[in-house]
């Protein structure tokens, strides 16, 4: 226990690495039959195939969706200042869906088309300048928390509204994909329609990290220190939009998973954004993969959605936070 | 097998494809070898493979392939709740309509639903996999435009057509029995409203309004363009003749169901006349669907 915080945060990093080695295999070797779960690629002719085409992008989106995930929960959690801040809870995410929803449905784009995750995009930046408009520069739990819910229930309506008066009377059913996402079915192009977004977004975070550090010193020192609040604020919002926004046209919300993973981390490398951002990505994709095994693990029946197995884990985990903040949050 | 045993097959002159459906089902049953084919590649008649991937398009694959052709269907169709011909495909594997279970499945041909989800259709296409999108039906017409994409789709073009043809003559025959029942009672078309789980009713552009009346009943709902949720207000004022009752599930607790259960409707179904219809002779069109027709026919001779 007497390592220096960066050899501490070196290991951690060293550790989900190897995790990610371990279950990326195991995302790749499990498939899901009639059956139920099977071990394996099936019959050497289509091994190839479900190898490449079925499972690999499974993983690919299941790790990237997820790195997504961590990393803008601590960028937000790191901008705002505040624990509970994370794509979902915050209605970025369903900002997104909303986005997305309208695009889609109303005939504008296929499910694999960049204009897709462009409306996907514009869903979650606007979420988040309602959002920071509302309650982005008071240093107030229950402000940001409560714009977060208004801006979730607002996203979901019009995304209900949006699916009813869509074309297709099927629409309506498919609120169910949206609102709790799934990994189910992807192919390379969503993979290939993830990417050219989701890195710049990551990119844009990783720039603002030691923006985002002096901000804990509050705006007035960070400004002080040189560092432009508003740069880093753009930095973040943008790359977070732009991540977010791509990840969500291509599974739908997955929530909690932005919540629950910085929290994890910061009793092991601390609490400056610079040092949780690459281990949130890393943690965020491991632990989406394995809710994502869990789902492939469960007895034979439709499969489970995605966003319903990180609900049930980082749910209670949100409200132990919010029981452990409660002296901050009557302050 | 009840589907043997029940209605009396609507026998058209000279050749077998003027069978109903029960019939089909019947001759399906007794065929030597029910047993599903095998994957990969045609069939011994030289028909292609079928897999559907949807409740509604299992049910039209049933009524055309050949025994044999039929490589799997999806997980509902041999739920009686939930399809008209869960006997007939208890005896294919089921699946879960997933990309990766459709590929170790290797039909020649995947039939899907409208509601089936776009990214496993888009998946599938991707992987080469010939998929026949089918619209669901909201008419007969659109019932046998579905038998003849899906037949012209696994080679049974001929199936299709006779299974059309059957359809005429059965709907014919219901509607006649429907002016005969009218011209003894009362002259005018008896007014209807359809009452299903969560309060749910069907109007005009729908299968279910096109088999009420074929039944001789007008739907006294107008305004309604496909599916809609009733009040039990609108209810009690239109006060129609019959209330017919789409009951699913009954046993199984659900907010849907608990409509049923209400204090002003028990009291309406009390003082009005009742008809019942099955709940998945409503949820899917096939040629089967005319049954709905032909009970509600029997029940108000019975009224």
């Amino acid at each position: 226990m007497t390592a220096s915080p960066d050899r501490q945060r070196a290991l951690v990093v060293t550790l989900l690495a190897v995790g990610l080695a371990v279950i990326v295999p195991l995302s790749l070797m499990l498939g899901r039959g009639s059956a139920g779960p099977r071990f394996g690629l099936g019959s050497a002719e289509l091994a190839g195939t479900i190898l490449a085409e079925i499972r690999l992008p499974r993983t690919l989106l299941g790790a990237l969706v997820g790195g997504t995930l961590g990393l803008s929960g601590a960028a937000l959690q790191g901008l705002m200042r505040n624990p509970l801040a994370e794509p979902g809870i915050l209605g970025v995410s369903s900002g997104a869906a909303f986005g997305a929803v309208v695009v889609f449905y109303f005939g504008l784009a296929g499910s694999d088309s960049m204009l897709l995750a462009g409306g996907a995009v514009l869903g979650s930046l606007a979420a988040l300048g309602i959002l920071y408009a509302l309650a982005g520069r008071a240093v107030d739990l229950v402000r940001l928390i409560l714009a977060g819910v208004g801006i979730n229930a607002l996203a979901a309506a019009l995304t209900s509204l949006a699916l009813n008066f869509a074309p297709s009377p099927y629409a309506a059913l498919e609120i169910l994909f949206w609102m709790f996402g799934s990994l189910a079915d992807r192919s390379m192009a969503h993979v290939w329609l993830l990417v050219p977004l989701a890195v710049p977004g990551w990119a844009l975070v990783v720039a603002a990290a030691r923006g985002l550090d002096a901000l804990i010193l509050g705006e007035e020192t960070a400004a002080s220190l040189g560092f432009s609040v508003r740069g880093t604020l753009w930095l973040v919002i943008g790359g977070t939009a732009l991540a977010v926004g791509a990840s969500v046209a291509v599974t739908g919300v997955v929530a909690f998973v932005g919540l629950v993973v910085p929290h994890l981390l910061r009793p092991f490398v601390g609490y400056r954004p610079s040092r949780l951002l690459l281990p949130s990505f890393l943690a965020g994709a491991l632990i989406t993969l394995a809710a994502d095994i869990a789902i492939r693990l469960m007895p034979p029946g439709p499969e489970l959605k995605l966003g319903v197995v990180t609900a049930l884990i980082g749910a209670p985990f949100f409200l132990h936070l919010v029981l452990s903040s409660r002296g901050r949050l009557g302050a | 097998m009840p589907s043997c045993r029940g209605r009396s097959p609507l026998l058209a002159p000279s050749t077998g494809h003027y069978l109903s459906l029960p019939a089909l089902a019947c001759i399906g049953l007794l065929a030597a070898d029910p047993a599903p084919g095998q994957p990969g590649g045609r069939t011994s008649g030289g028909l292609p493979s079928v897999a559907s991937i949807n409740l509604c398009t299992d049910q039209l694959v049933l009524s055309l392939a050949a025994p044999g052709q039929i490589l799997s269907l999806s997980w509902l169709s041999a739920d009686p709740e939930e399809s008209m011909l869960a006997e007939a495909a208890a005896r294919y594997p089921l699946n879960y309509g997933s990309a990766e279970e459709l590929l170790e499945i290797g039909a020649d041909v995947v039939v899907a639903g409208a509601v089936t989800s776009p990214f496993t259709r888009q998946l599938l296409r991707r992987l080469g996999t010939t998929i026949v999108d089918v619209e669901a039906a909201a008419s007969l017409a659109d019932v046998e435009r579905n038998l003849a994409q899906v037949g012209a789709a696994i080679g049974r073009d001929d199936e299709a057509a006779g299974l059309v043809a059957a359809m005429r003559v059965r709907a014919g025959s219901v509607q006649a029995r429907a002016e005969s029942i009218r011209a003894e009672a009362s002259a005018a078309p008896r007014s209807a409203i359809v009452v299903r789980p969560g309060g749910f009713t069907i109007g005009r552009d729908t299968l279910a309004n096109e088999l009420l009346e074929l039944a001789g009943l007008t739907n006294s709902i107008a305004g309604l363009d496909r599916w809609g949720s009733l009040s039990i207000e609108t209810l009690l004022e239109r006060e129609p003749e019959f209330i017919v009752f789409t009951r699913y599930r009954a046993g199984e607790p659900s907010l849907a169901n608990a409509i049923f259960a209400h204090p002003a409707l028990v009291s309406l179904a009390g003082a009005q006349k009742t008809l019942a219809v099955e709940s998945r002779h409503f949820a899917c069109g096939a040629p089967e669907s005319l049954a709905a027709a032909e009970a509600l026919i029997e029940q108000m001779a019975a009224n």
